[in-house]
């Protein structure tokens, strides 16, 4: 079976039933506007402070979103025991995983186009292609880490309590990176060309290490 | 005395002799006073901790390979040493910060990585306890383990593009007068025989709850044979 149509069909399943139930979308976009919120009211923001400030709140929310998306992702599967299934049939198990990843990180893209223009309209940050750019990249590698662990804690009792535990340090330098990056797209000093090529060079090393390691995590 | 007790002997006396030398032989710095004599136990136990985190990678990696109950032992006691070595040199670190940066922490790639390392490992050992003991427990610990390893390199590297305060390696730069380096050898021997004596004694703590978990080698898997026919 080629591995990629594998994918495609796993990630155009896992995208149909959020399609058909809408549940984690929705749930996902008020829960960045409440962090929106919450970080307006935590801080004190005007005009001159916002570029200083909204660059954190982004990550944040970010952040928290993505392992909201990623803890839900195996959920569905693990409730039907459909996993079992799948890793069942001749596909491969990295296919699958890379299926999985690619629907979350699709669900955590379309957070981010709500979550980037509420930010500008809030904050009064510019939404510059940039901005897009520096988010778009430590979404992939955010993407491969958090769904490998999503899998990893699918199996644990507790998973709730050990998924931000296990993904947040390995987060670390994709918020280094891509806070950099952001920040000096919003006009803070900072470079903003070696803040990107480090998120690409975090984005090859995880996604190729994680594809490795998912062979572990999902066989039986 | 077991072998164990004698070996916890030996290595608690290697460390009371490294105290004596940090305290009684080294020189005191000419800038920094007594406080710099932190830098003997600080580094030591740092170098101590990656030696335990190194053996948490390949016992991780010799597991997933063949599912050597002994590799993955090693690699839980090798967890639960460097989360305490790490303990030691964030707390002595933070102690020596104080009186010479004028604060307990910065936000310095070193400083940085090591926190992040110790949260890495501290996550390890929650999914050890978390998991369902054996096979399955055993391969996700491998894979964090073995994460949590590559992670901290790139932390370190990510956050030394902006800032760093902490000073560099000065040992391998022939930075040090003669009896500060001879002192700090003579600990660093001493630090690493301790992780290797706490090391050990884990690991037979690990293979008793094993014993008592009845987790053994694999089972061999035997062909099915036919049933002999009943005359």
């Amino acid at each position: 079976m080629n591995p990629f149509r594998v994918a495609l069909a796993v990630a155009r399943k896992d995208l149909r039933s959020e399609w058909r139930t809408r549940e984690l979308v929705p749930a996902l976009a008020q829960f960045i506007i409440l962090a929106l919120l919450i970080g307006n009211f935590g801080f004190q923001i005007d005009s001159r402070s916002a570029p200083s400030i909204a660059p954190g709140i982004l990550w944040l929310a970010l952040v928290f979103a993505g392992l909201v998306a990623f803890g839900r992702t195996f959920a569905a599967e693990r409730e039907q025991a459909s996993l079992e299934a799948m890793l069942m049939t001749p596909a491969s198990p990295v296919a699958i995983f890379a299926g999985k990843a690619l629907a979350a990180s699709a669900l955590l893209v379309i957070c981010e186009a709500v979550m980037l223009p509420a930010l500008s309209i809030f904050f009064g940050t510019p939404f510059s292609a940039d901005v897009i750019a520096a988010v778009l990249l430590a979404t992939v590698g955010m993407a491969a880490l958090g769904c490998l662990f999503a899998a990893i804690v699918a199996r644990i009792r507790a998973r709730e309590l050990l998924l931000p535990l296990l993904t947040l340090p390995l987060w670390i330098p994709f918020v280094i990176a891509g806070g950099v990056a952001v920040q000096s797209a919003m006009g803070l000093p900072g470079n903003y060309q070696q803040a990107i090529g480090l998120l690409i060079d975090f984005d090859i090393l995880f996604v190729v290490l994680t594809s490795l390691a998912a062979r572990f995590v999902l066989d039986e | 005395m077991n072998r164990y007790e004698k070996a916890a002997a030996v290595g608690v006396a290697l460390m009371l002799l490294a105290a004596g030398a940090i305290f009684l032989y080294a020189p005191d710095d000419a800038l920094q006073g007594p406080v710099q004599r932190i830098f003997y136990l600080h580094v030591s136990s740092a170098i101590a901790a990656y030696g335990c985190f190194a053996v948490v990678l390949v016992g991780g990696i010799v597991y997933l390979r063949n599912e050597s109950v002994i590799a993955d032992r090693f690699a839980r006691s090798g967890a639960l040493i460097g989360l305490l070595f790490t303990t030691v040199t964030l707390v002595m670190g933070m102690l020596w910060a104080k009186p010479i940066w004028n604060t307990f922490w910065t936000w310095d790639a070193r400083l940085t990585s090591t926190l992040v390392l110790w949260i890495i490992y501290a996550g390890y050992l929650l999914v050890r306890r978390l998991a369902e003991p054996g096979r399955q427990g055993a391969r996700l610990a491998a894979v964090v383990g073995i994460f949590g390893f590559i992670d901290v390199p790139v932390v370190h590297f990510s956050v030394t593009w902006w800032r760093t305060q902490h000073p560099g390696p000065i040992v391998v730069n022939n930075a040090l007068p003669p009896e500060m380096l001879a002192t700090f050898l003579f600990t660093l021997v001493c630090t690493l025989v301790f992780a290797a004596v706490l090391i050990a004694i884990r690991y037979r703590i690990e293979a008793l709850l094993d014993a008592k978990l009845r987790i053994a080698e694999p089972i061999q898997v035997v062909p099915a044979q036919r049933p002999e026919a009943v005359r």
